[in-house]
């Protein structure tokens, strides 16, 4: 998987591409880590191009949506299409997060 | 009747080999790519189980079968020699609470469940068998609504 970082005022943008997968979801609570530690609490996550995710990765976005709730942060997803939106219907996570159509929708969200 | 069969060692850096491995063999078996997406869900759930519980910090090795035959029904068998874990007895999670409720894991072998047509556990000897039974056809999966719906 790749994780890609960008910040737009006070709003950081993930953008994952690939698999989000039991190997490579360790990958992503250590990026979001370090963002938590530098003060970043104003979240997108694209996920255009990530082609798959398993409980593992359900797992570690649900345990930053839990750590950014505890400081005042948010979380908000963007972009969720075929296998991945499968399997965040199928969990419920599609009803207890925000998820946007688009970057857009998400940006102007907060 | 198409086989497979593949032994590894069962830790996680092999998880990619078993996932890769599988995919190009039901890619020649001509299944339908959102298919094949969601044999590696159920298949890497189950994988994983294996890897994090089964050995108890023991080495051990997992073995992965697939099979599809002649009604055209896919049938993967997962075997480890771990301590005896029966994946059917598992409760389902509660998948409609908020973030604050919800708790952090236990969704793995729900996917599970929801990819496949039919789940069985059996004890043979010193081997936990995972058998799921997988129609080739694509078909609709339910989410948490549709069940409450359903009563299920």
């Amino acid at each position: 998987m790749e994780i890609d970082v960008t910040k737009e005022g006070n709003t950081v943008i993930i953008s994952l591409t690939g698999r989000m997968d039991a190997v490579s979801a360790p990958q992503f609570d250590r990026t979001l880590d370090d963002l938590l530690a530098q003060g970043d609490r104003r979240l997108i996550i694209n996920f255009e191009t990530l082609e798959y995710i398993s409980s593992a990765g359900l797992q570690s976005i649900l345990a930053l949506a839990k750590r950014l709730e505890t400081v005042d942060g948010s979380v908000v997803l963007c972009n969720l299409s075929g296998p991945v939106k499968e399997v965040f219907d199928i969990s419920g996570f599609s009803c207890i997060f925000n998820i946007f159509e688009n970057l857009e929708d998400a940006k102007s969200s907060g | 009747m198409a086989v497979f069969r593949v032994t590894l060692p069962a830790t996680i850096d092999h998880l990619g080999d078993f996932i890769q491995a599988l995919s190009r063999w039901l890619e020649q078996e001509g299944m339908a790519k959102e298919k094949i997406s969601r044999v590696q869900l159920a298949v890497e759930e189950a994988l994983v189980n294996v890897i994090r519980y089964a050995y108890q910090g023991v080495a051990g090795e997992v073995e992965l079968r697939g099979e599809v035959t002649d009604d055209d029904r896919l049938t993967i068998k997962i075997l480890d020699s771990g301590i005896p874990f029966n994946v059917c007895a598992v409760p389902k999670p509660d998948v409609n609470c908020g973030i604050r409720e919800r708790k952090v894991g236990g969704l793995g072998i729900y996917l599970i469940r929801k990819m496949v047509d039919e789940l069985a556990y059996r004890r043979e000897g010193d081997k936990n068998v995972l058998t799921m039974f997988i129609s080739r056809n694509l078909g609709n999966i339910s989410g948490p609504r549709q069940d409450a719906r359903a009563g299920a």
